[in-house]
């Protein structure tokens, strides 16, 4: 009996306390609904992108899984956030215009997807609405991994560049104003393009020189070669050998650590090398000679890049022997390319196979790692900003404004 | 084709046959018209350089065994081809064919091989001599994205294209569209 009152007097409760809570429910929905407007219609649209800062940068993701499938992304490093991306098929390749009026990309596609007739393109985009403001097609261009060299831009923005290997060597000169390409140049034996002043460029060729093309008011090129200035079987330069383009200089670096400083022309001159493990205090590595000599030595993808405004160079480091020059880098090194000094050494938290640089003077340096993720750290001391989680699958090279 | 790298048996055939094919011809020169002799010495003649392509393993020859070349070669395994250490993938670079339902020298159905390539040169650690491999691709479809493995003995930069393993080998088969990868030897380095 006793535990009959119990339990009924417990259901009274639980009926109070039900009671209860719908007359609280509905005293705090029913004037909230009257007070709060009913939510427009609204009309699709697109978003136009303001005009970006020193820290909106372009990422390409070659996506190595499913490479017929690249893109190129747009990011904010300041926020975090992606803000769009194009399409960069197969092997692609972009650059940015150095005023950044537009971003141009060079791929491969096949009408039938994996089959049919082979098409070539480049497609130059609207860097604020990421619409194609030209859209033309190539002669061919090289498929290679994507090698930022593989295409290149002349410090005014007119001439595109487009490396071509099949069936020879060349470059293929694409106008920006008539949007149409205007020449081919045959680089025998060379390859890549690093550009200088306007209208002229230089190619590494396989003997360990450089080819050197200049082109007239005509656009008709006029070919110089240097003398071989480095053995390619025993310690050849990397092609990711960062450059300004603006003054045709570039610091090719060679699998060992050696700094060949050039200045590229119609009469390109490199300077005598240095080695940036003797900067660190360290001894110079060895070349394909002393392959099993185990000490830091630059490798990677993208594995260097350079802050024009006070000549620093950041280099991925990781410790191996030779042939190691694509491994991952475990630590960025920073050296000063005018008084060929260390500046600091900056342990990562994870291997990168890629960095990259903004060109301001609060830059922050860009990294990748296995996940896809791209990493930010401040420029002026390499501590972490942030990290943008999983931004694509294989982020090969950035392009910064101004670089 | 006996496998290159089962090689004790082979060498002892080769060594085998050298004297029986002699012994053949000697025999049959003292037994045969003239006619009928030039030939059959025709007929030897034909098959008998096919003999020195067959895998040679002239172990008394090679005094001192050499060292290892590489850092990869010094670590490399001659027994499973669908791991990255296996020796012909010194300088590979991409989806193994072995993991993608090809083999080490076969295209997985489907692709079609390339019939260009790049050459690199391993260190067979079982018999410890260095082969020629092409590393020729398999192409037509989307890459198989299996066991992926990046070998770069000897890979020079592009402006050397016969040693780079960036570029994508698919000239001639159709679509470039780069699958997998294979590893053939095309013959000794020495």
């Amino acid at each position: 009996m006793l535990a009959d009152r119990r339990s009924r007097a417990t259901r009274r409760v639980s009926r109070a306390l039900a009671a209860a809570s719908v007359v609280t429910l509905l005293a705090v929905q029913g004037p909230a609904r009257a007070a709060e407007p009913i939510l427009q219609t609204e009309e699709s649209d697109i978003v136009r992108l303001p005009p970006g800062g020193p820290h909106r940068v372009l990422v390409e993701d070659a996506v190595y899984r499913h490479s017929k499938d690249g893109r190129v992304y747009v990011v904010d490093l300041d926020t975090g956030r992606l803000l769009g991306m194009v399409q960069a098929a197969y092997n692609a390749n972009m650059v940015a215009d150095p005023a950044g009026k537009a971003f141009y990309v060079a791929e491969t596609t096949w009408e039938r997807g994996n089959r049919g007739k082979r098409h070539d393109m480049l497609a130059a985009y609207d860097p604020r609405t990421l619409e194609q403001v030209a859209d033309i097609d190539l002669p061919g261009r090289a498929l290679i991994t994507p090698k930022k060299p593989d295409m290149a831009i002349g410090a005014d923005g007119h001439y595109v560049y487009v490396y071509d290997s099949s069936p020879t060597n060349a470059v293929h000169v694409y106008d920006t104003g008539l949007k149409s390409v205007v020449r081919t140049v045959d680089v025998p034996g060379c390859a890549l393009i690093y550009p200088w002043g306007n209208a002229g460029f230089s190619s590494i060729c396989g003997d360990g020189s450089l080819a050197n093309v200049r082109m007239d008011a005509k656009g008709t090129p006029a070919l110089t070669r240097t003398p071989p200035f480095f053995v390619p079987d025993r310690d050849p330069v990397f092609e990711h050998s960062p450059e300004i383009a603006a003054s045709g200089h570039v610091w090719f670096m060679s699998y060992s650590g050696l700094i060949y400083e050039a200045t590229l022309g119609a009469q390109s001159s490199i300077a005598k090398p240095w080695s940036i493990q003797e900067a660190a205090g360290l001894k110079a590595a060895s070349d394909a000679r002393a392959p099993f000599e185990v000490t830091w030595r630059p490798g990677g993808w993208q594995l260097a890049a350079l802050r024009a405004r006070d000549s620093h160079l950041f280099v991925l480091m990781h410790k191996g022997t030779f042939w190691t020059h694509k491994d991952a880098g475990s630590e960025l090194w920073e050296l000063d390319l005018k008084t060929h000094r260390l500046v600091r050494r900056i342990p990562l938290a994870a291997r990168s196979m890629m960095v990259g640089v903004t060109q301001d003077a609060q830059s922050r340096i860009m990294l990748t790692d296995e996940a896809g993720d791209l990493m930010v750290l401040d420029g002026a001391d390499g501590k972490p900003v942030r990290k943008i989680g999983a931004l694509g699958d294989a982020l090969i090279f950035t392009a910064a404004p101004g670089e | 084709m006996p496998d290159p790298e089962d090689r004790g048996a082979v060498g002892a055939m080769r060594n085998g046959l050298d004297t029986v094919a002699e012994r053949l011809a000697r025999y049959l020169a003292g037994r045969s018209s003239r006619r009928s002799a030039l030939a059959r010495l025709g007929g030897w003649a034909a098959a008998v350089p096919a003999f020195p392509l067959l895998p040679v393993w002239r172990r008394d020859a090679r005094a001192a065994a050499p060292a290892a070349p590489s850092p990869f070669a010094a670590k490399a395994q001659a027994k499973d081809d669908t791991k990255c250490d296996y020796w012909r993938y010194c300088a590979i670079d991409g989806n193994l064919c072995t993991t993608c339902g090809g083999g080490v020298h076969s295209c997985p159905p489907g692709t079609h091989p390339s019939p260009t390539s790049w050459i690199g040169t391993c260190f067979n650690p079982q018999d410890r001599r260095s082969y020629l491999i092409a590393y020729r691709d398999c192409c037509g479809q989307d890459a198989c994205n299996e066991q992926n493995c990046l070998g770069s003995d000897g890979d020079l930069p592009t402006y050397r294209p016969q040693a780079n393993n960036d570029i994508i080998w698919c000239f001639g088969t159709g679509s470039l569209l780069y699958n997998c990868s294979t590893a053939v030897i095309v013959g000794t380095a020495e």
